[in-house]
C-alpha cells in the first residue's frame, strides 16, 4: 500500500526551476526536457489498467528524465483505442514531447490490417515497454491439476472472453496451438466480469493479467477454488516467446506446456501467430511509442532514464504491488523484437484472418 | 469490527480529508445540476487533483462527488425537466409536472430526502460487504443480470404515458440507437457508416444532452421568458417532510431495489430506478397521477438511483469489477493509491472500507442539507430570461460532449440528437423510453447471448430468474389486466354516452401536425433503412436490433398513418408554436457549422452575440461584459478538463495558453 508522495512533485518542480536557470547554456542531453511538458496519450478511459499504469510511471519519468519535464497523462478513448492512436499519428510532432502509451488493443488491429487503422505502428519508435503478463487458470471441478491434464478434463471446458479479435486473441491462439477442446463464450464486458462468471462457476477456464491475478486470483488459488496452469511467457534472449514470466517463475509458459505435451518445441504457423500476438500482448504489453522520425537523441535520453528508473529502489519497491514488479524494457531491447511482431509474415497474417473468420466469424 | 468503525471515523475526521470530501461534494453538486454532466464528468474532472493529496483524502474527494450527484440532479430534473441521466428520468417527468403546478418545493424536498435515504442504505450495504453483499453479488448469475435489464426496460416502456404506441416506438428507437457500434455477441459493427467514431457506439452523456437538454434549450430560448413561464413559487419545505415520512417504507423498499441495481454491472441505475418506479406504481391505489406529478414516483426513483450509485461500489471493492462508470474511475483511483480491491483488501484493511462507508454516509446527509439550502437561489435563476442562461449552458454542454472523444464527431452527434430531441418534444413523443432503451440495449443483448451460450435454455428455471420474474412481472401483468378492464369500462361508458364526435377530433390538437408528420416520417425512414441494413448482419448480431427495428417500423408506420387520417379528418394542418422555434434551432445548427469551419474559439463569440443581443435583447455594453465572462467560463471549463477546444477545418485560432 502506498500513497503518492507529494514531496516528489515539489522536488521535481524545484529541480525544474533550478534547471530553468541554466536554460541559457547550450542545449545538451542533460537538460533536454527542462521546462518542457510531455503529453502521454492513453487511448482508453480514465481508471482503466493502461491509465493506472501510466499514472504509476508518471512521477518516475518526471524524476528521471533529464530536465525533469512535467508529464501529463491525457486520455483519448474511443474506437477500442483506434481513435486515440489515429489522433496521435495525425497530430504528434517528433519532438519527444508527445507519447502514445498503449496496449495490444492498438497493435492487434494494426497487425490484422483493419480498415479503421490510420496509424503506422511499426514506423513509430518505441521508447520503452512494460511487460503485462497473464496467467491461465482452471476450476478444480475440471479435475485438471497440471498442464499435463489439459486434454483430460472431467467436464467440457468453457472459457469466457470479450471478443476474439481483441485482448482474448493471444489466449485463444494458445488454446489453438495446444489443441484444447473448449467452448469460447465471447461477449463479456471485460476481464473482471469474465472472472466473476468463473467465480460463479459459469465458466471453468479463465485468464487474468498480472495485476488482477495478484489482487483477485491468488487468494482463490490459496482457497483451492482456482488452479494455475500456465503464463503467456516472456521473450527470452533468443528472441523467442519461450522464457518464463518474470512475475511467475513457478508457472510454465505456453511454450513449455507445448513441449511437455508434444515432446518437441512448438513450430509452424500456429506458433508463429501465437508468438507475434503473444509478444505484443504480454512482453510488450504496455508500450510507449514516439512518432516516426523522432531523433535518436530523444531515444538515447529515454534509454538512460529507463535504466535509472529500473535501478530506483522506490520503483522496485512500489512496482511489485502496482504492476507485478516488472522491469521496464528500454528501446534497445524492445525495438527489433516488437517491430518483428508488428509485421508478421503474410502466412501468419492469412492464418490469423482465416482463423478469425472461420472459427469466430470475424470479417476484417 | 466496532473499533475499526471508530478508527475509520478518526481517519476521515481530519481537516484536510473533510475539506477534500467537501470539495468533492461541491463539484459533484455542480456537475449533478448541470444537465448532461453527471457523475462520470465530475469524477473524471476531479481525478487529476486527487493525485496531489494523500490516498484517503483523494478517495474522500471522489466519494463526496459520487454520493451527491443523484441528489443534486433532482434540482435540474424538477426545475428544467431535463434529466441528467436515464436514472433521473422519472424524477424529471413527475417532478417537472409538480413544479408546473407550483409544487416544486414538495418535489425537491421529497427528492432530496429520498436520495439521502438511498445513500444511507448504500452505505449500510457497503459496511456488510463481506458477509452479505459479496455472496449476493456472486448469487446473481448472467441469467439474473439479463432478467434485471429486461424487467427494467419493460417497466420503462410500459410507463410512458397514455399513448402506448408512441411510447413503445420511442423505446424501439432507443434500442436502435443503443445497438450502434460493435455487437457484443458477434464480430459485427452495426450502423457505423464507416466512421470509427461510431465503433464504440454513441455515448450516454451525449444522447442524454442531445435528446433532452438541447431540445429544452431551443424551446426556452424561443419562448423568450424564464424557465418557469411565470415566477416559480417554491413554497414551504414543511409539507415535503410530512410526505417523505408518509412514504418512508416505499423509499426504503426502493432503496433496496436500488442496491440490487448496483450489483448488476452495466445495467445499474437505469434499470433499478424504473423498477422502483414501477413498484411505486403497483403499490399505489390511485394511479391517475403517474406521469402528471405523482410524488411517490419521485420518492421511489430518487431512493433507488442514489442507492444504486453507492452500491455500485460493492462489486468494485470486493471483486474489482466496477458497477458503473463512476465506480470504474473510482477503481482506477484505488489502484493508483496502492489499494488493490478484493475480498482480501476488504478484510485486511477494514479501516479503508469503513472510511468509505463514513464518507458516503456523511456526504449523503450533508448533500441533502446543502441542496435544501441552495435551492431557493437556484429557483430564482428560473425567472431570468432564459437566453441569458442558455449561453453558458450551451457552452457547458458542448464542452461536456466534447469530453467524450475530443473529436468533432461528439459535437455532430450532440446536434443531430438535439434535432431528434426537438422533433420528438414538439411531436409529443416521450423521450425517456428512448434513453432507457438506449442504455439497456447493449447489456440486455450481451447478457442474453452469454446466458444462452453458457446455460442453454435451462436458465429459465433458475430460482433467481423466477424470483425476479415473480416479484416484478406478475404485479405488472395484474396491473395491465386491471388497466385493460378499466379502459373497457370507460370505453363502454363513452359509447353509452354516445359522444357525438370521436375523441381524436374532439380534442384540440396539442402538437403541430406537421411536426408529428415529420417525426413519424423520420422514424419510418430510420427503421426502414435499419431493417434493410440489418439483413446483412450476422445472426448473433441481428436479434437485438430486430427486437427494436421490426416493432419500431410497424409502430411508426401506424403512428404515421394515424396522423395522416387525423389531418384528413380535421381538414387542416394544426400550426402551433413549433414554427417559432425554427430560427433558434437554425441558429444552434449554424453554430455547429461555423464551429466546424473556424473552430470553437472564433465561433463562440458569434454565438454569444446572437444569443445575448439577438435573443435576450441585451444592450451591447452589458452583452459585451456578460459575454466575456461566459466566454471565460467556457474556456476555463476546457482548461480544467485539459481539453483543447475544437479547432476549425479552415482556420484555427489557438488560445494563448
Amino acid at each position: 500500500m502506498f500513497i503518492p508522495d507529494t514531496k516528489l512533485k515539489t522536488l521535481s518542480a524545484a529541480m525544474l526551476m533550478a534547471a530553468g536557470g541554466f536554460a541559457a547554456a547550450p542545449a545538451m542531453a542533460e537538460d533536454f526536457y527542462a521546462g518542457k511538458t510531455i503529453e502521454m496519450v492513453v487511448p482508453f478511459g480514465e481508471g482503466g489498467a493502461t491509465y493506472v499504469a501510466a499514472k504509476f510511471l508518471e512521477p518516475f519519468l518526471e524524476q528521471h528524465l533529464p530536465g525533469n519535464p512535467k508529464v501529463n497523462v491525457r486520455t483519448r478513448p474511443g474506437g477500442g483505442s483506434i481513435l486515440g492512436a489515429n489522433w496521435f499519428q495525425q497530430n504528434a510532432e517528433p519532438d519527444g514531447e508527445t507519447i502514445l502509451f498503449t496496449t495490444s488493443s492498438t497493435s492487434n488491429p494494426y497487425v490484422l490490417g483493419m480498415d479503421a487503422v490510420a496509424y503506422d505502428l511499426a514506423a513509430m519508435r518505441p521508447a520503452y515497454s512494460l511487460p503485462f503478463g497473464a496467467v491461465v487458470y482452471v476450476s478444480p471441478n475440471t479435475g485438471i491439476e497440471s498442464p499435463a491434464d489439459l486434454h483430460s478434463s472431467d467436464m467440457p471446458l468453457i472459457y469466457g472472453g470479450i471478443a476474439a479479435a481483441a485482448s482474448d486473441l493471444p489466449v485463444l491462439l494458445s488454446f489453438e496451438l495446444l489443441e484444447l477442446d473448449l467452448r469460447a463464450v465471447l461477449g463479456f464486458d471485460g476481464r473482471g466480469p469474465a472472472r466473476l462468471a468463473f467465480e460463479r462457476g459459469e465458466t471453468n477456464i479463465d485468464f487474468q493479467f498480472t495485476p488482477a491475478y495478484m489482487s483477485q486470483v491468488v487468494s482463490m488459488v490459496e482457497a483451492g477454488t482456482a488452479v494455475p496452469i500456465m503464463t503467456g511467457g516472456a521473450v527470452g534472449d533468443d528472441g523467442v516467446l519461450s522464457a518464463r514470466d518474470q512475475a511467475f517463475p513457478d508457472y510454465p509458459s505456453v511454450y513449455e506446456v507445448y513441449e511437455e505435451l508434444h515432446g518437441e518445441p512448438p513450430s509452424g504457423v500456429e506458433w508463429d501467430a501465437f508468438q507475434a500476438i503473444g509478444a505484443t500482448t504480454f512482453n510488450f504489453g504496455l508500450t510507449a511509442y514516439l512518432p516516426e522520425g523522432t531523433p535518436d537523441e530523444v531515444l538515447d535520453i529515454f534509454e538512460e532514464a529507463i535504466a535509472a528508473i529500473n535501478a530506483d529502489p522506490e520503483y522496485q519497491d512500489k512496482s511489485q504491488e502496482a504492476i507485478g514488479g516488472y522491469d521496464l524494457l528500454p528501446a534497445s531491447v524492445v525495438t527489433g523484437s516488437l517491430r518483428e511482431s508488428l509485421q508478421p509474415s503474410d502466412e501468419v497474417r492469412d492464418y490469423l484472418r482465416t482463423l478469425l473468420a472461420e472459427k469466430y466469424d470475424v470479417q476484417l | 469490527m466496532l473499533e475499526n468503525i471508530v478508527s475509520a471515523l478518526d481517519l476521515l475526521f481530519q481537516p484536510a480529508r473533510l475539506l477534500a470530501l467537501f470539495i468533492g461534494m461541491l463539484a459533484g453538486m455542480v456537475f449533478g445540476m448541470l444537465p448532461g454532466l453527471g457523475g462520470v464528468a465530475a469524477v473524471s474532472i476531479l481525478l487529476p487533483f486527487i493525485y496531489l493529496m494523500d490516498g484517503y483524502s483523494g478517495l474522500a474527494m471522489l466519494l463526496g462527488a459520487i454520493s451527491v450527484i443523484y441528489t443534486a440532479d433532482t434540482i435540474t430534473s424538477v426545475l428544467i425537466g431535463a434529466p441528467g441521466s436515464p436514472a433521473s428520468a422519472p424524477t424529471a417527468i413527475e417532478g417537472h409536472a409538480l413544479a408546473k403546478q407550483g409544487k416544486a418545493s414538495l418535489a425537491l424536498g421529497v427528492g432530496f430526502l429520498a436520495s439521502m435515504v438511498g445513500g444511507l442504505f448504500g452505505a449500510l450495504i457497503l459496511s456488510v460487504a463481506i458477509p452479505i453483499a459479496g455472496p449476493l453479488v456472486l448469487a446473481l448469475g448472467t441469467p439474473e443480470l439479463f432478467m434485471f435489464a429486461l424487467v427494467g426496460l419493460c417497466f420503462a416502456a410500459s410507463m410512458v404515458g397514455k399513448d402506448l404506441a408512441v411510447g413503445l416506438a420511442a423505446a424501439c428507437l432507443g434500442i436502435l440507437l443503443g445497438v450502434i457500434g460493435a455487437a457484443p455477441a458477434a464480430a459485427n459493427y452495426r450502423f457505423i457508416f464507416g466512421q470509427s467514431y461510431l465503433m464504440d457506439g454513441l455515448s450516454l452523456p451525449i444522447v442524454a444532452l442531445g435528446l433532452f437538454a438541447v431540445a429544452e434549450l431551443i424551446s426556452m430560448v424561443a419562448s423568450g421568458g424564464g424557465i418557469a413561464g411565470q415566477p416559480m413559487t417554491l413554497g414551504k419545505w414543511g409539507e415535503s417532510f410530512r410526505v417523505f415520512w408518509r412514504n418512508r417504507w416505499l423509499i426504503c423498499r426502493s432503496s433496496i431495489i436500488g442496491i440490487f441495481g448496483g450489483f448488476v454491472p452495466a445495467v445499474g441505475a437505469s434499470a433499478s430506478t424504473w423498477i422502483a418506479y414501477g413498484h411505486a406504481m403497483s403499490s399505489t391505489k390511485d394511479k391517475r397521477n403517474f406521469g402528471k406529478g405523482e410524488i411517490r414516483g419521485i420518492a421511489s426513483a430518487e431512493g433507488a438511483n442514489n442507492a444504486t450509485i453507492i452500491s455500485d461500489l460493492v462489486p468494485t471493492m470486493l471483486f474489482s469489477v466496477p458497477g458503473g462508470p463512476a465506480a470504474a474511475i473510482f477503481l482506477g483511483a484505488l489502484f493508483s493509491f496502492g489499494f488493490y480491491p478484493g475480498p482480501r483488501m476488504v478484510s485486511e484493511s477494514p479501516d479503508l472500507m469503513y472510511m468509505i462507508v463514513w464518507s458516503v454516509a456523511l456526504a449523503s446527509v450533508m448533500g441533502a442539507a446543502i441542496c435544501f439550502a441552495v435551492t431557493p437561489y437556484i429557483a430564482r435563476l428560473t425567472r431570468v430570461n432564459f437566453a441569458l442562461i442558455a449561453a453558458p449552458l450551451l457552452l457547458i454542454m458542448v464542452a461536456g460532449a466534447y469530453q467524450g472523444t475530443q473529436t468533432f464527431g461528439d459535437i455532430l452527434a450532440l446536434l443531430a440528437l438535439g434535432i431528434l430531441g426537438w422533433l420528438m418534444k414538439n411531436a409529443g413523443i416521450p423521450r425517456a423510453p428512448v434513453l432507457v432503451g438506449f442504455v439497456l440495449a447493449t447489456p440486455m443483448e450481451q447478457y442474453f447471448w452469454l446466458t444462452t451460450q453458457i446455460h442453454g435454455f435451462t436458465w429459465l428455471t433458475r430460482p433467481g430468474v423466477l424470483i425476479i420474474a415473480s416479484l416484478i412481472v406478475i404485479p405488472l401483468v395484474l396491473n395491465a389486466g386491471r388497466w385493460l378492464r378499466q379502459r373497457r369500462k370507460l370505453a363502454n361508458d363513452a359509447t353509452q354516452r354516445q359522444a357525438e364526435a370521436s375523441p381524436a377530433s374532439a380534442e384540440p390538437p396539442s402538437h403541430d401536425s406537421s411536426i408529428i408528420l415529420i417525426a413519424a416520417l423520420v422514424m419510418v425512414v430510420a427503421f426502414g433503412y435499419a431493417l434493410v441494413e440489418m439483413l446483412g448482419f450476422r445472426p448473433n448480431a441481428r436479434l437485438m436490433p430486430s427486437l427494436g427495428i421490426v416493432p419500431g417500423l410497424l409502430l411508426s408506420l401506424y403512428v404515421l398513418g394515424r396522423q395522416l387520417i387525423r389531418i384528413r379528418r380535421q381538414g387542416h394542418m394544426a400550426n402551433l408554436a413549433s414554427r417559432q422555434e425554427l430560427p433558434v434551432l437554425g441558429g444552434i445548427l449554424s453554430y455547429g457549422l461555423v464551429m466546424w469551419l473556424i473552430g470553437f474559439n472564433l465561433a463562440t463569440p458569434l454565438l454569444l452575440a446572437w444569443l445575448l443581443v439577438g435573443c435576450a435583447r441585451m444592450r451591447w455594453g452589458t452583452a459585451l461584459l456578460y459575454g466575456l465572462a461566459v466566454y471565460g467560463v467556457a474556456q476555463g471549463m476546457f482548461a480544467m478538463m485539459r481539453l483543447t477546444p475544437p479547432a476549425g477545418a479552415l482556420l484555427d485560432l489557438p488560445m494563448p495558453w
